[in-house]
């Protein structure tokens, strides 16, 4: 480790990193009381007269926002170094690309079942 | 060395001992974490390519789904990676009674997940005729709610031994096969409870009349319900102090592995709530 790095804190290490460790659980309270929230307005949202692509959009937002408070706050990525972050978000976005494409292909004309005889 | 002055010295997201900052076992989480995305990721999108063309004459999945049960499995969960979250807090601080209780707590709603599920399985199976073998639908639910489900039941066992490690006696020569005991009488308690907790339900949904119910659950459950007392007994007495505890401020790095394992499993059951049942309700 560096004299340089020894001196200074690294990201999310400082004052306010200690600041924020003590107020930790009122953090963790909140948010779990938002993520309670949000689960709420989804499972009344899909009763709403509105159209699909406004249900299906307001539904996959507010999961990506349970899914972001959640990692980020109670699996710490926030307080942690960015590698951390870097790497989930690669597995994520293979993931995702992998949904993705596997839904591209499925959906495409010629991979359509053949009806039933 | 008091336990603030030691939480003072411990850096929780920082070790300069390695070469990337990170402590090894959080990298190393991270990493499995993250090809455990891809793992749901190939699951979830065979359920949903399914969905989208579903073969005729299938299940039509909202005669089947509870979304009362699931809503309230879904709250549960998030409930228990909060308590994830204070154990880890607790045991950064050094709290170790506050670590165990919000340990205990997250296997308690843990369990109360995973009764949920099976109660669900079981529904599904007897009630509405969907096995994992007689459609496509049964096909892939099972699979990827089964796998979140055993991901969900590792994740207790994990805990259910960090909180009996958490009473590692520092003097004793034979902690193992005390902890192995420990270990396994908690164990015991938690299939006990579940299986008197479902024979409950059951007597409830199947006797008509509180009373007749209640009666028919102690007639066809008691001996369950002795063993699950006994065990519990059992715990208690485990649980007693021994000793001078090696579980401290140092070993947060453990639970914090395993927090992050939690909550995995929580963020999995988000998109599937979302995916899996709340599109069907459009």
């Amino acid at each position: 480790m560096s004299a340089h790095s020894a001196a200074v804190p690294p990201p999310g290490h400082g004052p306010e990193a200690g600041h924020a460790e003590d107020n930790k659980f009122e953090i963790y309270v909140q948010i779990a009381m938002l993520l309670a929230i949000i689960t709420g307005i989804e499972i009344a949202i899909v009763y709403f007269p509105w159209a699909n692509w406004i249900i299906i959009t307001t539904l996959v937002v507010l999961s990506l926002v349970k899914f972001l408070f959640v990692i980020f706050y109670f699996m710490h990525l926030r307080w942690d170094k960015p590698f951390c972050t870097i790497l989930f978000f690669i597995g994520l976005i293979i993931a995702g690309g992998t949904v993705w494409a596997l839904l591209a292909i499925f959906s495409a004309e010629a991979s359509l079942p053949l009806p039933v005889a | 060395m008091s336990s603030h002055a030691a939480t003072a010295t411990i850096d929780h997201h920082h070790d300069p001992s390695t070469s990337t900052g990170i402590p090894n076992k959080k990298l190393l989480m991270w990493a499995f974490l993250a090809s455990d995305c891809m793992f749901f990721g190939a699951l979830i999108s065979t359920h949903l390519i399914y969905r989208l063309h579903p073969p005729s004459g299938g299940l039509d999945p909202k005669d089947i789904f509870s979304i009362e049960l699931t809503s309230f499995s879904t709250f549960i969960l998030l409930m228990s990676s909060l308590m994830m979250a204070l154990a880890v807090t607790a045991i950064q601080k050094g709290n170790l009674k506050s670590c165990r209780w919000s340990l205990l707590m997250t296997i308690f709603f843990g369990m109360i997940f995973l009764g949920c599920q099976v109660y669900e399985f079981e529904h599904f199976v007897h009630a509405k005729n969907m096995t994992l073998s007689n459609s496509l639908l049964g096909s892939t639910f099972y699979t990827l709610t089964g796998t979140h489900g055993c991901h969900v039941a590792i994740g207790v066992l994990w805990l259910s031994l960090m909180y009996v490690r958490s009473f590692k006696v520092a003097s004793r020569p034979s902690w193992f096969n005390v902890q192995l005991l420990h270990a396994l009488t908690l164990i015991v308690v938690l299939l006990l409870s579940l299986k008197v907790t479902l024979g409950l339900v059951h007597s409830l949904e199947t006797v008509t009349g509180f009373g007749a119910a209640i009666a028919d659950f102690f007639s066809h459950q008691s001996l369950y319900l002795g063993g699950f007392l006994l065990s519990l007994w059992g715990l208690f007495w485990f649980a007693r102090p021994r000793g001078t505890v090696q579980f401290n401020e140092a070993h947060a790095i453990d639970v914090e592995s395993m927090g992050l394992y939690w909550h995995f499993v929580d963020i999995v059951w988000i998109v599937i709530f979302t995916a899996v049942y709340l599109l069907e309700y459009i």
